[in-house]
């Protein structure tokens, strides 16, 4: 098939057409008479900052949100797009950030059942001659037989991807579809995303990432606060600085240069030694960890979700004692850690999942302000609220996010601004030596992620070990001092971010077995 | 008794929150729809509601001797509920008020035995409340510790210790305590006069009832202003939140539970040394279940603990009336409880149901 020109003609109306969207959940307007323009042939990325309102778009394009004014129209005939059936019988198909797929189940299987299902039969012979056919033709290679269980997070993508195809998709959405992928993965998916656009299919990319946008997009619309700030662009018309801005509504200032040397004759903040952690019912979740953070070291730890970091996380904060090895924090050797303990030590930790895991229901932030340092804000056999206040208060100006007041019901609060309240508290711990940060930005616009990139260096330069768990790749290498890379529970490797390749990292993280099939 | 049984699974897990209406507004509310479900049953069984209900008002409230029982039926069933209370507020589900009334009860008996007239009664007293309290605590330290311990629930090993108490009493008043100078029912010798907790000017009301509500303002300032309250707090709204903060949750739980039945043995002691003065069987028999049901009434909080317990005491005391003046089976009070706590359950929020 030849590739169909991205310049529309006058007789040839757009493959899709939304105009003036908007979108209201309660009074929070997500989309405020947002249009986008998708033409045949082309990759589109929208762009925005957490909370701008991209995937709110875009699932009202797909039919899983109605939306309260616009219009949208389908190669120039108006569409009343109710649900995802009526989206699908449209030729729209939508891949989203958390893949859909049943672990148990096959590759055909899983395909099977996005499938109108005719019979009782399931044609297994037939279909997986369809998906060997569809994966040549786009480029997306998948072993048809393999159980999903089994397969990388990328090949994973590449499944949903063909199911949305088979179903006879034009438009192909992906929400943040490089989230959990390491380069070498991101880099296959964009070969496949450029052999659809070759194909004469569009691509929706949802992204917040620019260098991506870059290296794949014809065309970006970048949505702020629910409005559209760039509609259909063409991103080599742009600076980085103009469509920053663009997306944030402001300059993001750089990160400081200067990183002060580490203080020595001091002991590791953090010491493990060959720590295992053996699950009865989730198996070898780490195996044989060594690793060291020095006071006024910042180490950051790379990996595809789920291979070891959140238990690294949980060991390191006495949170769950290792099967074996040890572990210590600034020099206090503790067998059996507890929670207490550690902190006791000089830990500090971000959860990965506040809701869960720190966020006490109908207790206000103060409240859970003062479960930092409950010990010194005793006033009899009660609380010094009046302390615990100002203690809060200080930190919160320290902190510089904007953090929620203290008297505000935490649980109450959205997810981002949760997140400032457990930034707040981990980061006015200034008597820490030791600092755990699960995923310290998620769910934080621009601004608010440099800003704890920024507190994390000023924790490392006040000589305070920092261990940092990312997805960020780039954030990693901005600001690490040493990379740890997790695969499988073990550490694959630890490198100088300076001297490193990220595609080294990317091979890291994907076991040297993985990257055999990525790279087919 | 039915009711608590109903309570278990619909509310279990369900952390106390104040919504919609506002909490005396919410229990009215509650308990006059609770009279209209159980008018129209009254209806069903060819009872005129309103003289009904006016004869259960005029024969409850107008005489004295009535409203005396009500109070001194509500002093133990208000330590029993403040037994549920304050494991509450540590998540944990105590359904062992009645076995740890009669823990304390037969706790402070053993302490009046014991010393058999040799001190005099005031300080008697004061040593079987401090036996009762003991006693209760125990008997609500041992679910904690197979809690802990063992992992088995709370909710299920404080249901069946009850009749394991039951049981402990049992024995001694048929063997060990008997008094051989009674009559024909076994029971405990009664105590002395000088161990019978004061009354109240010329009625039966005794100290216990000021105790009951002393206790509860008690807990309701620890819960307001201490540091204990306030932990307790954090481990009942989130568990693993507590241990992540470094509190010592497992002293927290069992502090909680223990204190709990503190509450509950100092109930026994006041239902013997106030109102029974000896063991018998059928002590206190039913009075924990009330209480668990009155503690989830008010969401576990202490003063309205109180005023659920009056309530519901209101409610048993006027079931007399039922049975004389309208021929109604005297259980049908039992009915009338029991839409009351689905009447405050169907007003509270819903969200506590998606826990």
């Amino acid at each position: 098939m030849q590739r169909v020109t991205s310049i529309p003609v006058a007789a040839d109306p757009p493959l899709l057409r939304a105009t003036g969207i908007t979108k209201r959940f309660g009074t929070v307007v997500a989309n405020d008479s947002v249009d986008l323009t998708i033409d045949h042939g082309e990759v589109h990325a929208v762009l925005g900052e957490n909370g701008a309102g991209k995937s709110t778009l875009m699932k009202v394009v797909f039919g899983l949100y109605p939306a309260d004014g616009g219009t949208i129209e389908v190669a120039g005939t108006s569409v009343a797009m109710t649900s995802p059936a009526v989206a699908r019988e449209h030729g729209i198909g939508m891949v989203f950030q958390d893949l859909r797929l049943v672990p148990a189940l096959t590759v055909v299987e899983n395909v099977a059942l996005s499938l109108p299902m005719k019979g009782l039969r399931l044609d297994r012979k037939t279909l997986t001659k369809n998906i060997v056919a569809a994966s040549e033709r786009f480029g997306l290679s998948v072993d048809p037989g393999a159980t999903v269980r089994d397969l990388s997070i990328g090949e994973r993508q590449r499944v949903e991807i063909l199911k949305v195809l088979l179903t006879g998709a034009r438009l192909v959405i992906l929400d943040e579809p490089t989230s959990v992928l390491a380069p070498q993965e991101v880099d296959h998916l964009f070969e496949g995303l450029r052999a659809l656009r070759d194909q004469g299919l569009s691509v929706v990319v949802i992204t917040h990432k620019l260098a991506e946008t870059r290296s794949i997009a014809d065309r970006i619309t970048v949505l702020r606060a629910g409005r559209l700030v760039m509609g259909g662009a063409d991103p080599k018309l742009h600076t980085d600085d103009v469509v920053i801005e663009a997306m944030v509504g402001r300059q993001v200032r750089p990160l400081a240069v200067a990183r002060p040397a580490p203080p020595v004759g001091r002991p590791p903040a953090l010491s493990m030694r060959n720590v295992s952690l053996h699950d009865s019912r989730r198996g070898t979740l780490l195996s044989s960890v060594s690793l060291d953070v020095q006071p006024g070291e910042l180490v950051g730890v790379a990996g595809v979700a789920g291979n070891g970091q959140l238990p690294l996380y949980e060991v390191a904060l006495g949170l769950r004692a290792p099967t074996s090895g040890s572990c210590s924090i600034a020099g206090t050797e503790i067998a059996n850690m507890t929670p207490r303990r550690a902190l006791a030590a000089g830990a500090v930790g971000i959860p990965e999942d506040p809701v869960r895991d720190a966020v006490v229901p109908g207790l206000s932030v103060h409240q859970h302000a003062a479960l930092d340092d409950l010990s010194s804000v005793r006033k009899g056999f009660g609380i010094d609220w009046n302390l615990v206040a100002s203690r809060y208060a200080e930190r919160n100006t320290a902190a510089d996010l904007r953090a929620a007041d203290g008297d505000r019901r935490l649980e109450h609060l959205s997810g981002g601004n949760i997140q400032r309240v457990m930034l707040v508290r981990a980061f006015g711990a200034t008597a820490a030596s030791l600092l755990v940060a699960a995923y310290p930005s998620r769910g934080l616009d621009i601004a608010a992620t440099r800003r704890t990139q920024e507190l994390l260096l000023e924790r490392r330069a006040a000589g305070c070990g920092v261990l940092f768990i990312s997805e960020d790749l780039d954030e990693l290498f901005e600001i690490s001092d040493r990379i740890v890379v997790l695969h499988a529970g073990e550490v694959a490797g630890i490198v100088d971010p300076s001297t490193t390749d990220r595609y080294e990292v990317g091979r890291l993280m994907l076991g040297a077995d993985d990257l055999v099939g990525a790279s087919t | 008794m039915t009711a608590t049984s109903v309570a278990v699974p619909l509310t279990a897990g369900g952390s106390a929150r104040v919504d919609g209406l506002r909490g005396p507004a919410r229990l009215l509310a509650a308990f006059l729809t609770a009279l209209g479900l159980f008018a129209v049953l009254m209806l069903l069984k060819g009872v005129n509601p309103f003289s009904a209900y006016r004869d259960m008002f005029v024969s409850t409230f107008t005489d004295h001797n009535q409203v005396a029982g009500i109070l001194i039926r509500a002093t133990p069933i208000i330590l029993a509920g403040l037994a549920v209370a304050v494991p509450a507020r540590a998540g944990l589900i105590n359904v062992g008020g009645e076995g740890q009334l009669i823990v304390g009860g037969v706790a402070a008996m053993g302490v009046a035995l014991l010393i058999d007239g040799r001190l005099p009664g005031p300080i008697v007293l004061i040593l079987m409340a401090l036996g009762g309290a003991l006693g209760g605590g125990a008997w609500a330290g041992l679910a904690a510790f197979l809690r802990l311990q063992a992992g088995i629930a709370e909710s299920v090993t404080t249901l069946l210790l009850n009749y394991v108490a039951l049981d402990v009493m049992y024995f001694l008043i048929f063997d060990r305590w008997k008094d051989h100078k009674g009559s024909g029912q076994p029971a405990s010798r009664p105590l002395r006069a000088s161990e019978h907790l004061p009354l109240w000017a010329n009625t039966r009301v005794h100290l216990g009832l000021a105790v009951a509500v002393l206790v509860a303002l008690i807990v309701f300032a620890v819960f307001r202003t201490t540091s204990w309250g306030f932990r307790l707090q954090v481990v009942g709204g989130n568990a693993e939140a507590a241990r992540r903060a470094g509190l010592n949750v497992t002293g927290l739980v069992a502090s909680a539970m223990v204190v709990g039945g503190m509450c509950a043995g100092l109930g026994g002691f006041a239902q013997l040394a106030g109102a029974e003065f000896k063991l018998r069987s059928g002590f206190l028999a039913g009075y924990g279940y009330v209480g668990y049901l009155a503690s989830w009434l008010s969401r576990h909080r202490p003063i309205g603990v109180v005023l659920a317990c009056l309530l519901l005491s209101s409610i048993a005391i006027s079931g007399d009336s039922l049975q004389l003046d309208s021929k109604l089976p005297a259980a049908s009070v039992n009915v009338l409880m029991a839409l009351v706590l689905l009447g405050v359950l169907g007003f509270g929020k819903r969200r506590a149901a998606a826990v």
